[in-house]
């Protein structure tokens, strides 16, 4: 797992070499903005327990709650900032290991808002381990990169090959909204997942860079009329993704307000479900409904219906 | 294409030079005719075969007329840019330099990267059959490992790698090889279009002319990136492929 203290490493990609000055705020990585989150999941008896908790602020969770009523063995975990957003010069760490038969939920306390910047970047790398057998929902809320913001993410998978995970993401195209409306007015989002086995070989790798001002994004194609776009990886042994393949949502519905399809990942790692929408709520009903299928496959348990507040 | 390979302003009748003997020189005659037929639309390497999510995007009505279709072949030009574009010049520069474990390992990084199943099928299609293709014409001549390594199931086999081999074994730089792949990509899409759509041929070649006029700049700004930079962002040509995948009726393979 990445420690607390492991250094920012490596070349500096391109899409963000025009954005490595100081902030004159708080230095980049410097207390209060180098947030670590470390997590690790263990089967105890009939239930799992997040058995090894590590937080330094602005990352925060508080402790797993079981309030889950179609699996209430399953630990469900809210990743709190209590910065309230992403802000420049920000570099966050986050690392969930689950060990083997141990099961999680892992989710956002709310959106999360990637603040306008003047200055630098932010940055959040995420590791996610999962041993033999182990299974993880790791749905955070949406992402919203505000005007000028630039961000990356950096995501390192290593699933076992008998073990599940959900891993979904929503982007929005900004403040939809605010003002006048802010659609694709941040300078950078950009997004790398690298997925392997525990023995380290690759399965498949997901890079996207988002710079709007370079590269329209309402070609036809790329993001068209559409303005959320949500990702979900779902990778798990070859026998069930094939048995939820077929059950999945897939087609363009405009009258709904959403388009999705699923597409098998290389390597036989699992597949991918891509879904549009014109806002947040159709999107998460159409993850919400692959949601379902897989756990039902997987876990033989049905997802609870929608909180009221959430 | 042209854009890329010819220097601005200088017309075809300036460029012809008079040797000191005082005939033309016929020097470069033949890189321009191995690069005509190599990336020529009509090479059977399998692409008329494949639509790449254009057929569902016709379906579906988000490409519709010429307008839709020149900004469904700009996004796919650019994703071809910004994503096998880079591996390709990576893959060439290793074939020349003789390095075939690079070639591998660069092989691998765009299967890898390419999760989409339909446009996965099609680049090792593609790749083998250029592969095997090479083999025939120039027997060998640089693709006779490469293809081996297919065969035997130690390389995925990707299209943009099989180029970058037949390029670089045909002395042709990878500037040419560059311009290849970014017109080989547009010309597919327009090829499929004429035959899904209502669409006159006049329009289907001013679709083309556009979209090889970004060409240069693309080339500019991928020959100097890593392989790590590869990277694409085509949401709504994911979405339309996968619906494709699983659509019963259907003129294209996925």
């Amino acid at each position: 797992m990445i420690g607390p203290d492991a250094p920012f490493a490596g070349p500096v990609p391109r899409e963000l070499a025009a954005y490595q000055d100081e902030p004159k705020q708080l230095a980049t990585g410097s207390p209060g903005k180098n947030g670590y989150l470390r997590m690790g999941f263990e089967r105890r008896g009939g239930k799992t327990v997040l058995a090894d908790l590590e937080r330094r602020a602005p990352l925060l969770v508080q402790q797993a709650l079981y309030w889950d009523e179609g699996m209430p063995e399953l630990p469900c975990v809210f990743m709190i900032s209590n910065a309230g957003g992403v802000l420049q010069g920000d570099r966050n760490t986050v690392a969930i290991r689950l060990g083997p038969d141990a099961s999680a939920h892992v989710t956002t306390q709310s959106a999360t808002k990637i603040h306008e910047m003047d200055a630098n970047h932010a940055a959040q790398r995420q590791e996610i381990v999962l041993e033999e057998r182990a299974y993880l929902e790791y749905l955070p809320d949406q992402t919203i990169p505000h005007r000028h913001s630039r961000y990356r993410t950096d995501t390192r998978l290593v699933v076992h090959p008998t073990a599940t995970l959900l891993y979904g993401e929503v982007l929005m195209a900004g403040r939809k909204y605010y003002r006048d409306g802010e659609r694709y007015a941040y300078d950078v989002f950009s997004s790398r997942v690298a997925a392997s086995r525990p023995e380290g070989r690759e399965l498949f790798v997901e890079k996207f860079v988002i710079e709007p001002a370079r590269s329209d994004v309402g070609l036809v194609g790329v993001m068209g009329e559409w303005d959320v776009f949500g990702n979900v990886l779902l990778l798990a042994p070859k026998e069930h993704v094939d048995a939820i393949a077929p059950q999945l949502p897939s087609g363009m519905d405009q009258s709904g307000g959403w388009a999705a399809s699923a597409s098998r990942l290389p390597n036989s790692a699992g597949l991918v479900f891509k879904v549009l929408g014109m806002e947040y709520e159709p999107v998460r009903d159409v993850i919400r409904r692959m949601w379902a299928v897989v756990r039902r496959e997987i876990a033989g348990r049905e997802v609870p219906k929608q909180f009221a507040w959430r | 294409m042209a854009t890329a390979a010819i220097p601005t302003t200088t017309s075809m009748a300036t460029a012809t030079t008079i040797t000191s003997s005082g005939g033309p020189d016929g020097a470069g005659v033949l890189d321009l005719l191995r690069l005509l037929q190599f990336g020529d639309s009509v090479l059977p390497v399998g692409a008329f075969s494949f639509s790449a999510g254009l057929e569902s995007a016709v379906q579906q009505g988000v490409v519709r007329d010429p307008a839709t279709l020149q900004g469904f072949v700009q996004a796919a030009v650019r994703q071809a840019a910004t994503g096998d574009g880079i591996a390709l010049l990576h893959a060439h520069r290793a074939a020349a330099a003789g390095d075939a474990a690079g070639v591998l390992k660069i092989d691998q990084a765009v299967f890898n990267r390419r999760l989409n199943e339909e446009m996965r099928t099609m680049t090792v299609r593609m790749g083998r059959k250029l592969a095997e293709l090479c083999e025939h014409v120039r027997p060998g001549e640089g693709m006779r490992e490469w293809l081996a390594a297919i065969k035997a199931a130690a390389t995925p086999g990707t299209y943009p790698v099989a180029q970058a081999i037949a390029f670089a074994g045909l002395g042709l730089p990878e500037r040419d090889a560059f311009a290849a792949h970014q017109y080989g990509v547009a010309s597919m899409l327009v090829g499929a279009a004429v035959r899904l759509m209502r669409m006159n041929y006049l329009d289907a070649q001013a679709v083309l002319f556009a979209a090889s006029a970004v060409a240069a700049d693309d080339y500019a700004a991928a020959a100097d990136t890593t392989l790590d930079d590869m990277a694409t962002f085509a949401p709504v040509m994911e979405v339309l492929s996968g619906i494709h995948l699983r659509s019963t009726v259907r003129l294209f393979m996925s």
